[in-house]
């Protein structure tokens, strides 16, 4: 499913330069639920926005599904996530004018998916927040917000789904629920997970953990 | 510490932000304080030269000769005191130029021995002397008038004795309709040319030695009382200057009207700014409030902060006004027609900053107020920060200083006003606008799918809908600034289409037609094959009583005066030109009473009297009152029984004062006519005839005279303009500014959206679709809002008529839009070109 080889990134320049990812070769399988793991600066989070396609790396491959993301320009490489990649982050990111259902029927609409609506209904549905339908993410509390977000990355049906740190804003009783639903979705849907996280507790409910220190695999 | 917390810190930490209030608040006022600097150079230099301007120490004038009696009266005061004397009449006439047959209505400043007392007339060669006939510079350019060549004024040919290339007595050269010749008094009267009734000023001008300030202002106060005739002034030199700056006044009040938009703008701008800035602070406020700083400590830290940059920014204001004066110094005195001084008094510049720092400072209170009621011990265990609301009345101390400053700006409470109240309806009518668009899309967009009309539209539609009052603000920046920019150009449409020749208008108006010349000259005009039309008696008086009371002179030396108050004492200290006539000219219009023809003279003795209707809310009266008029000795009674409206643009014979026939019909007179347009190809042969046989019979040639007053207003226009476009651009900047910040607080939403598939192209296209509404919009609204308010000066001030200039609407509306998208889409550059990955915890 993915395939990570010789994988390097640094920022900056001269002597502020730091190197973020010193060469990580990975391989995950399909359905697979992975928690990448590791201290702060570690480079975790770099790790999962190049498999995400989110920027590019220095050198080194990832291929998804057959496909190498470097090779994609930046058109290819948007529509290949869209169609293939969902993502929840920490801080929710919805659209703050869309309501909850625009915000999960953006993704099918930018698919010109023709039930975009219908769809997005069924999701909202499934993550218990039909009657806040309507509302704009300020009326919504932190875990509906992030039950929108996550509504929101399954809605392309796609095969791999990145959370970062999905439960890093919400208090741990709401933060529990969310994940347990995140799981069940997962499962369901057999997605592909690929999990940013600090939670030693959350990271043992995958099926692999992946360990980083220093910009290299433990 | 407080210093320290808010100054020095700040500083150090947000040095972007206060470079970036500083800019907007150098755009702001750098206007005004430009044109206040140009207008104080100007005023003051006339106030330095006011005894070269009035050409001695006290001058006693009226638009006639001093009866017998009153010269008595001055001589008597006069002989008190040791003095010379001397007289100068300015008359306009038809003057020849023999070599090239040229011919054209000039001023003749008749003048004695002696002229001037102070100043100088300097010649291209030679020394001036009151013996004989001198060119003015202006004249001799355009008829290229050598020194040596003849001239025909009056009934006597004279030789040009020098060209003059500068007089000190001649204010403001931009200014004047027609150009000037100097000829001795007595060569004046030989020519004929001063008749009974003839149009001109008659002046009377002294040189008292050894008199102070106070003496003459007592000399002063003893002829006006000797002389009770409120149409003679008794005029002091620093009166002298302060007329001649008025004319030059109007225009830069004006001018400053148009920069204080570009200040209003950028205060809207530093508004915003400042918002943003004490949100992103208040974290750290509620801090330094946890710590023991109370609100009032950290509002007035804001609010040293402010005047910190304030001063700052007036400083380098100042700096950088110095050199830009002195590169533009010779143009604009060559412009003006009156050499600046080439430095620059700063002093002058500070007058006006009181005010501007208070417009600042009550900008703010609405934030302050905000930060007095934010919970700030609740603030930090909250999720979001946010500022507390401020009231609609938080801003009502920068309402009542902008009014204010309006009307000292204009120096007009009517003019200030009307600024203010427009200022007022762009700001209600732009809030009623968004909130209406909001309504509609809500019905049009949210009951149906985001994509239904295109997901970019969709996208666009949900934030027009959501946005809050940071739309309204940029909204409100562009609004003003077009409505400032169409009620420049459609009122300047309206006033060129008024001064174009067209067939309602005459070709020549006659003046100065003596009683016995009539018959003759009606003869003349018909020989040519032209009927001489609106054939209409001109007669000097004076108002001497209203309903039994004594019409007073109005005192014109109050400091505190307003350009209503001055325009009220000049109409009512000055003589009079009544007229009679049975009804009505083509060029008037019954206002108010009634016609001559349907009123019953119940009393025999009384005239009836028609008054125009500005003139009489001017003189205060109103119909019904009885008016005596004092028509060279002889006692008139009238009743008011009508006000009218007068088209003074048709350049009809008209008048302020009609009275019925039969009173005045034996009174001595002139008469004015006209010349119908179709006569257009005769014109030239006409005037040449009348000079060699009417010599004293003045015409103004209307085509010419309208070319000369639409290029004075074209010069005012465009230095209106010009302010007007620098507004504008204030706007922009200030639009750029808002554009900019609120597409880098969406930020994460480019991102995301980019992260969820769409391309920069489409975010763009979003970005496009919402601004570009929103600009063609506000465009829109402030193109009609101009509009409205040009015609409705027009209409009410000017008395013009409606019309709507499309192109000059539609034109600056469409590419101001296209300039605003460009601004949005340069704002939004960056922005658009965010890489996903900032959404991630770590970025």
């Amino acid at each position: 499913m993915i395939k990570i080889s010789h994988l390097k990134k640094s920022y900056g320049v001269g002597e502020s330069k730091v190197d973020v990812l010193k060469g990580v070769d990975l391989e995950i399988g399909a359905g697979e639920t992975v928690a990448l793991v590791g201290k702060s600066g570690s480079g975790k989070s770099t790790l999962l926005s190049l498999m995400a396609g989110l920027d590019r790396p220095d050198s080194g491959a990832i291929m998804i599904r057959g496909k190498n993301l470097n090779q994609m320009s930046e058109k290819e490489l948007t529509l290949f996530r869209a169609q293939n990649m969902g993502i929840v982050f920490q801080q929710f990111h919805l659209i703050s004018t869309l309501t909850a259902l625009e915000n999960v029927s953006l993704p099918l609409m930018i698919l010109h998916n023709t039930e975009a609506e219908q769809k997005a209904r069924e999701l909202i549905d499934e993550v218990g927040l039909s009657h806040r339908s309507g509302h704009l993410p300020s009326q919504l509390s932190g875990g509906e917000g992030q039950r929108v977000a996550l509504a929101r990355a399954l809605a392309s049906g796609p095969s791999i789904l990145f959370a970062d740190e999905p439960s890093g804003n919400l208090d741990e009783e709401t933060g529990e629920r969310v994940m347990d639903l995140m799981f069940d979705l997962v499962k369901k849907t057999k997605t592909t997970l690929i999990l940013v996280t600090h939670d030693k507790e959350l990271a043992k409910r995958c099926s692999r953990i992946v360990m980083l220190e220093h910009g290299s695999l433990v | 510490m407080i210093f320290n917390l808010f100054l020095i810190k700040e500083f150090k930490k947000y040095p972007f932000f206060f470079i970036l209030i500083s800019l907007t608040l150098l755009l702001g006022i750098f206007g005004i304080a430009g044109i206040g600097v140009v207008s104080e150079q100007v005023t003051s230099k006339l106030r330095q030269n006011a005894k070269e301007l009035l050409t001695s120490d006290l001058v006693v004038s009226a638009r006639r000769e001093l009866l017998a009696e009153e010269d008595l009266s001055l001589s008597q005061i006069m002989a008190r005191h040791p003095h010379r004397k001397y007289q100068v009449i300015d008359i306009y006439s038809m003057v020849k130029h023999v070599r090239t047959d040229q011919i054209r209505l000039v001023e003749i400043r008749c003048i004695e021995e002696g002229f001037p007392f102070y100043g100088h007339l300097s010649l291209k060669s030679g020394i001036f002397k009151t013996n004989g006939l001198y060119l003015s510079q202006d004249l001799s350019d355009l008829w290229g008038g050598q020194v040596g060549d003849e001239f025909k004024v009056g009934e006597k040919i004279f030789s040009n004795l020098g060209i003059v290339t500068k007089d000190t007595s001649q204010g403001l050269r931009g200014f004047s309709l027609a150009p000037r010749i100097y000829l001795p008094l007595s060569l004046v009267k030989d020519a004929g040319l001063l008749k009974e009734g003839s149009t001109g000023s008659y002046a009377r001008h002294f040189r008292v030695p050894n008199f102070s300030q106070q003496d003459f202002l007592k000399l002063q106060q003893e002829i006006l009382k000797a002389l009770p005739d409120a149409a003679i002034r008794v005029t002091l030199p620093q009166e002298s200057s302060e007329q001649t700056a008025r004319v030059l006044g109007l225009l830069t009040d004006f001018m400053s009207l148009a920069a204080l938009i570009g200040l209003i703008l950028s205060l809207v701008g530093i508004f915003y700014l400042y918002q943003s800035h004490l949100i992103s602070r208040l974290k750290d406020f509620c801090l330094f409030h946890l710590y023991g700083l109370s609100k009032k400590d950290i509002v007035l830290g804001v609010i040293g902060q402010f005047s910190i940059i304030f001063f700052s920014v007036v400083v380098g204001m100042s700096l950088l006004l110095i050199p830009i004066y002195e590169m533009v110094q010779s143009q604009l005195s060559s412009l003006i027609g009156m050499e600046l001084a080439t430095t620059l008094n700063l002093f002058e510049l500070l007058k006006s900053m009181p005010f501007l720092y208070l417009l600042g400072v009550t900008i703010l209170i609405p934030l302050l107020m905000g930060l007095l009621r934010t919970p700030m011990g609740a603030q930090l265990k909250a999720a979001k920060i946010s500022l507390g609301t401020f009231r609609f009345y938080d801003f009502s101390p920068f309402f009542t200083i902008l009014l204010s400053y309006s009307v000292y700006l204009s120096h007009s409470f009517k003019i200030g006003s009307l600024f203010f109240v427009s200022i007022l309806l762009v700001l209600g009518v732009s809030t009623l606008v968004i909130k209406v668009t909001q309504i509609v899309f809500r019905k049009i967009f949210l009951r149906r799918p985001l994509n239904v009309y295109g997901l970019e539209i969709g996208l666009a539609s949900r934030h027009l809908i959501h946005s809050g009052h940071k739309l309204t603000l940029s909204f409100l920046s562009l609004a003003l600034g077009t409505t400032l920019i169409s009620l420049v150009l459609q009122l300047d449409s309206l006033i060129q289409k008024e001064f174009t020749l067209d067939e309602k208008k005459p070709s020549l108006f006659l003046f100065d037609i003596q009683e016995e010349q009539l018959p003759d000259l009606l003869d003349f005009s018909r020989s040519f094959g032209v009927r001489l039309e609106g054939v209409t008696p001109l007669i000097r008086g004076r108002l001497d009583r209203v309903n039994g009371m004594k019409f007073t002179r109005v005192p014109e030396n109050s400091t505190v005066r307003t350009r209503e108050d001055e325009v009220e004492s000049r109409t009512k200290n000055r003589g009079i030109n009544l007229t009679y006539r049975a009804g009505l000219s083509p060029s008037e219009k019954l206002l108010e009473g009634e016609d001559f023809s349907s009123s019953k003279n119940e009393n025999e003795s009384l005239t009836f009297v028609s008054l125009e209707e500005r003139f009489a809310k001017r003189m205060g009266l109103k119909l019904g009152d009885k008016i005596t008029f004092d028509i060279q000795g002889v006692e008139i009674e009238g009743i008011v029984k009508n006000l009218r409206e007068v088209k003074w643009t048709s350049f009809y014979p008209n008048f302020f004062v009609n009275l019925s026939p039969g009173a005045i019909d034996e009174a001595p007179k002139t008469f004015l006519a006209v010349l119908p347009k179709d006569f257009h190809h005769k014109k030239h042969a006409y005037q040449r005839e009348i000079v060699r046989r009417f010599p004293n019979v003045s015409l103004i040639d209307v085509e010419e005279l309208m070319l000369k007053l639409s290029s004075i207003f074209e010069k005012a226009r465009q230095a209106i303009e010009l302010i007007s476009w620098l507004s504008l651009i204030i706007g922009l900047v200030i639009l750029y500014g808002l554009s900019h910040d609120q597409v880098y607080r969406r930020y994460f939403d480019i991102a995301l959206l980019k992260s969820l598939g769409l391309t920069a192209g489409q975010i763009r296209k979003q970005l496009i679709v919402e601004f570009g509404f929103l600009f063609i919009l506000a465009a829109s609204v402030g193109f009609l809002i101009g509009w409205l308010i040009a015609i409705t000066i027009g209409i009410q001030i000017f008395k013009l008529s409606w019309s709507v200039d499309l192109y000059r609407m539609v034109v600056p509306a469409v590419s101001l839009s296209i300039m605003c998208l460009v601004t949005i889409l340069v704002a939004s550059w960056r922005a658009v070109a965010v890489r996903p990955r900032e959404l991630l915890s770590d970025s």
